[in-house]
């Protein structure tokens, strides 16, 4: 009873202010604004059994991730006179792939051409789906070697910041 | 009295919805920072995208992806603050459409 009350909730909220992150001039009330997405997703991972990555969603996007935008967006003072579009015709060619694209997309979720393979929906959940034990039983079983490869992605990306927002080039 | 559910398939709708909003930003927005927060827009409906998979399979892969996406939307964005600072620095813009010097 709850859960269609939720979803729809959150699906406008995160859906208006999608919008409100793409057609705003000031990138600060962009940036807050994706932080309001970003909650609304993960207000939708809870319904979607799924608290932990819930959980990370707040914590690593809307708090570290929105963070460093807010950061460089106040940083960097972008003066918000200028064209808030990309001029032309490149801007209706934007929109009009954007529609294709939406379109490719509606069908590929409505039809029901791609869905050999996949269960009825209501296959019984095993019991701690989304908790963090689970998730950290296969994170380090079976998803081992991906993990490890993450921290030396994370690893170069330091170092790559460090590098390119040094003040001048060694 | 049959529980009241959403289909699947209205989570998959609304991560196409802000999938395609995030490219429309991407596409026709001048400034690189709102393109930068457009690209953590699309991330993130096929997060949702992921994480309704894992669930219509009942298997916590599509969870862990969800996890993996997280970690390089966070060395992306890095990454892409970085360069964004640095070319700020040397031509005093961030506008993309300004940004050719390889247009020749």
């Amino acid at each position: 009873m709850l859960e269609p009350i939720l979803f729809t909730l959150f699906s406008i909220i995160a859906i208006v202010f999608a919008f409100n992150v793409i057609f705003r001039r000031n990138a600060v009330h962009c940036a807050l604004h994706l932080v309001g997405v970003l909650l609304s997703l993960s207000g939708m991972f809870v319904l979607l059994n799924a608290p932990f990555i819930a959980a990370i969603q707040i914590l690593i996007y809307a708090g570290a991730i929105m963070v460093l935008f807010l950061f460089v967006v106040m940083l960097l003072n972008v003066k918000g006179d200028a064209a808030l579009l990309t001029p032309g015709g490149w801007k209706g060619f934007g929109f009009f792939f954007a529609l294709i694209m939406f379109v490719e997309l509606l069908y590929v979720v409505l039809s029901q051409g791609g869905t050999e393979g996949t269960p009825a929906q209501t296959i019984a959940l095993p019991p701690g789906f989304g908790s963090p034990a689970e998730i950290g039983r296969i994170l380090y079983s079976t998803w081992l070697f991906p993990f490890e490869v993450t921290s030396i992605l994370l690893l170069i990306a330091v170092i790559g910041a460090v590098v390119l927002a040094k003040r001048k080039f060694a | 009295m049959p529980a009241w559910t959403v289909p699947l398939e209205a989570y998959q709708l609304v991560a196409a919805l802000l999938f395609t909003i995030g490219l429309i930003g991407v596409l026709v927005r001048r400034s690189a920072l709102i393109i930068f927060m457009s690209i953590e827009l699309m991330l993130n409906a096929v997060n949702l995208s992921f994480v309704t998979f894992s669930k219509q399979h009942a298997q916590m892969d599509g969870q862990i992806f969800v996890f993996f996406v997280m970690s390089v939307a966070a060395a992306e964005v890095a990454v892409g603050l970085a360069i964004l600072v640095s070319i700020f620095r040397s031509r005093e813009t961030a506008n993309v459409d300004e940004v050719h010097l390889l247009k020749g």
